[in-house]
């Protein structure tokens, strides 16, 4: 206990240099811009936009806000899908992305749950609404209920879980977050048992998340896929695009990440080439099999000919979209060769892997654009004239204004906790549990806690889902409203509860001796 | 990476029995049956409307053969419900077809479809566009929030958001100088004019479905001019065309005018095969193909 482990904590966490401070106010100062065009769209309402009614006006009432939303619920896919693995398939070479790719995870869900209320027309009403009378029945109950509460509340169990031994660890360490530290830690002794049954949560959670993360990668999907009237959106090929393409640009934004972290905390020994190997390897996979999708859907589209479906594609292909189309393609098929190619020769470059990440993202960024505007503007069943769409300077500064925000989240996150797992084994240990308190395993109490958080919260989750919706047919006004009012609310609860209980698993107290229990009585 | 019992614990080899197998498996299958069943239900289309349902279900008949493309009815539905500029609840295609001297003229009125299997129904997040038993779609303005959701969903492009705060309706901006001037003559009643009816709330859900005042950031469409309905008065485009293209009534009734019509005439209904099934019927005429053009367009700047 006398000797200090460490006279800092690890990496730059706590250490608020002149770098970071500049990167800080830059960011701020676009979220701020971003922030001012947003005041500029709550006056004038979405008119500041470049959006417009589809038909007779020519418009697109879904444009950029869609899109980039569509992109950010995407990138969250890298984090936890890479977490999950890490943990179910003991990818040790992956482990120090991990904590990196999880911080990403929690970001841009929280961009994507902003971006969606900036595209309300009603904001505030969305708000209160949706908790009172989301419908399960609509497409977007699964973007709401399962992406932004169950996903992003479920990623941050995990991040909460995995961090706490490193939480620990910090908390040692004298300093101004120590407080922080150790309300993360909350009396981690890292004692066999717990780590033990840290493992064994983790797991279990990982197992979890991945089947959520599909649903909730689907979900988004179909609210395209499943409209029948919108040719070029209606596909069955839309869910499962939409997980790959959220692969795509999930693991591409992650290489960047991890690139940039790696130069600015001086990582280069920890961040190895075969960290970049992983994550490359996996990107052309997932690219290749997205690229495999773009051919299908273009066939289908067009070997029959003379179908509304094949209009969509001349207007991507030969059209006003034409250009942004092939850029898109054009980037999918140049991230993919480089990468395929350093994979070919056996011989990777830090580098060409980031760059190939850069190219995922824009390609992915553009293909949701030709996926949400181009059925709106040249989609119509009835014979209107094709519209247009040219978004204003409102939409792109709240865009960029998001990103900065997300930026500036995320290099606060790696200030306050380290961005890779702390301890090495050698000389970092937390200080042993005290034994003389007479640890003793409460291990039924603690199950019988778990039991009942877990069976509680999926009691209330699928009583809120019942109730929330009527089942009947749609002439029925009861179609339109649940049960009883704030039933979605009572759902979304259930699942926060379920997913709360591995964190009751762990942070059940054990008994401290007999004393305690004596004094009270 | 030295070990730091950070190694997955290992997992002892466990033997499944039989009975514990079944036992499982079962519970599981039974599981995933149930939530196949509620999945269905919750998710289901409506049923089609059996024949001799029972209540008021209203339809509206458009006959082709005589509409000549005069667009009163649209010029009745502004007024009637205030829509802002470049607007049209109800609009009228003029079509053009063929390759000149060879051309064939054609018009096509084109108001909301009332679908009894709405496209936009089922999407709407927080039920503000919902389905009445009597047949009409209806938009909840004080329960919608703005996501535009059914605007995309919808493959007849009938629906308005309201973009921004309405400064202008019937092309007379309200803080002009001479609005103020016609209001003083007219004592509030002619344009610029505004129609209180829009503004309540209907039974029997005693929910906001006319439109109101056409509220920032909300979606707005055709309503059958519901409070017409309430009054029992015709749809404005109804009683307003000059040569009674539209009839309209209750296709429960087999003595109504739209049974008597839908029974003697060949009717069809747009883009049936999307499985919409509107509550709109054309006579008369072919539905439009993609070979047809659309001329004099009405193309509106929505505010």
């Amino acid at each position: 206990m006398t000797t200090p482990v460490m006279q800092k904590l690890p990496y730059g966490v706590g250490q608020w240099g002149r770098g970071w401070f500049i990167i800080a106010v830059i960011a701020a100062l676009i979220t701020g811009f971003g922030l001012f065009a947003y005041s500029r769209q709550l006056i004038e309402g979405l008119a500041a936009t470049g959006l417009g009614d589809i038909g007779t006006a020519g418009g697109s009432a879904w444009g950029l806000y869609i899109a980039f939303d569509v992109y950010f619920v995407g990138v969250s896919f890298a984090g936890i899908t890479i977490a999950a693995l890490i943990r179910l398939m003991n990818l040790e070479r992956l482990k120090p992305v991990a904590r990196m790719a999880e911080g990403l995870t929690i970001v841009s869900l929280v961009l994507a749950a902003l971006m969606v209320i900036i595209d309300l027309g009603q904001p505030g009403r969305g708000i209160i609404n949706l908790l009172r009378y989301a419908r399960p029945q609509s497409p977007f109950f699964g973007t709401f209920t399962l992406v932004i509460s169950a996903y992003l509340f479920a990623s941050l169990v995990f991040l909460y879980l995995e961090g706490r031994r490193d939480a620990a660890l910090c908390a040692q360490k004298p300093g101004k977050l120590q407080g922080f530290f150790r309300l993360w830690a909350a009396g981690y002794g890292d004692t066999r048992e717990e780590r033990e049954r840290h493992n064994r949560t983790a797991w279990w959670l990982a197992l979890f998340i991945l089947p959520l993360l599909v649903t909730a990668h689907s979900t988004l999907g179909m609210i395209f896929g499943i409209q029948p009237g919108r040719p070029g959106w209606y596909s069955a090929l839309q869910a499962p695009s939409f997980v790959v393409l959220a692969g795509v640009s999930g693991v591409g934004l992650l290489i960047v990440i991890v690139a940039i972290l790696r130069k600015a905390l001086r990582l280069e020994d920890k961040l190895d080439i075969q960290v970049f190997r992983w994550l490359g390897n996996f990107l052309w996979i997932l690219t290749a099999v997205y690229l495999y999708f773009i051919i299908v859907d273009f066939l289908t589209a067009n070997y029959s000919g003379g179908s509304r479906e094949a209009t969509i594609y001349g207007a991507l292909t030969n059209g006003p979209y034409a250009w942004l189309f092939w850029l898109t393609v054009s980037m999918f098929i140049l991230s993919f060769i480089l990468m395929f190619g350093q994979f070919a020769r056996r011989r990777y470059s830090i580098t060409l892997v980031t760059i190939a990440g850069v190219l995922a993202n824009f390609a992915a960024i553009g293909k949701r654009d030709v996926i949400v505007i181009p059925s709106q503007t040249h989609g119509t069943m009835l014979p209107y004239e094709a519209g247009t769409y040219t978004p204003t300077w409102v939409e792109l500064t709240i865009i960029l204004g998001l990103f900065a925000l997300g930026a500036l989240l995320y290099i606060v996150f790696t200030k306050v906790f380290p961005v890779m797992e702390v301890h090495d084994g050698k000389n970092e240990t937390v200080a042993p549990a005290e034994e003389t308190g007479k640890l003793q395993n409460n291990g039924t109490a603690r199950k019988r806690m778990f039991v009942v958080t877990l069976l509680s919260g999926i009691a209330l989750a699928v009583a809120g889902f019942l109730l929330a919706a009527p089942i009947g047919p749609t002439a029925d006004p009861m179609y339109s409203d649940p049960r009883i009012p704030f039933a979605p609310l009572i759902f979304v609860i259930g699942i926060i509860v379920t997913i709360l209980s591995p964190v009751v698993y762990e942070l059940f107290p054990d008994k401290r001796g007999e004393k305690r229990e004596a004094v009270k009585a | 990476m030295t070990e730091v019992a950070r190694k997955q614990t290992e997992i002892p080899e466990r033997k499944i029995s039989r009975r514990d197998f079944m036992k499982k498996g079962g519970a599981a299958v039974a599981l995933s049956a149930a939530g196949l069943v509620v999945g269905s239900r919750v998710f289901a289309s409506p049923k089609e409307e059996p024949a001799a349902a029972t209540g008021v279900k209203y339809a509206m008949v458009i006959d082709l053969d005589r509409c000549f493309g005069c667009r009163a009815c649209m010029e009745a539905c502004k007024v009637e419900n205030n829509t802002p500029e470049g607007v049209f609840w109800m609009y009228v295609f003029r079509f053009e077809e063929g390759r000149y001297p060879n051309v064939k003229l054609s018009y096509m009125p084109r108001p909301c479809q009332h679908c009894d299997n709405a496209p936009c129904v089922k999407p709407c997040p927080v039920g503000a566009r919902y389905k009445r038993a009597d047949g009409l779609v209806a938009t909840d303005w004080k329960r919608c929030i703005g996501c535009r959701y059914c605007e995309v969903a919808c493959p007849y492009s009938v629906n308005y958001f309201n973009w921004g705060e309405q400064t202008k309706r019937q092309y007379l901006d309200w803080k002009a100088p001479e609005a103020e001037s016609v209001r003083q003559v007219t004592g509030g009643t002619v344009p610029p004019y505004k129609n209180p009816d829009l503004a309540g709330a209907f039974k029997p859900e005693n929910r906001y479905i006319a439109g109101g005042s056409h509220q920032k950031g909300v979606m707005g469409k055709c309503t059958f001019c519901v409070h017409r309905l309430d009054k029992g008065l015709l749809p404005a485009c109804v009683a307003n065309c000059p040569v009674q293209v539209y009839h309209f009534g209750n296709i429960n009734d087999p003595e109504s005018e739209v049974s008597k019509i839908l029974r003697s005439k060949r009717a069809w209904r747009l883009l049936d095969e999307l499985g919409t099934r509107p509550s709109v019927y054309y006579i008369g005429s072919v539905p439009p193909t993609p070979e047809f053009r659309q001329i004099e367009a009405v193309k509106g700047r929505t505010l």
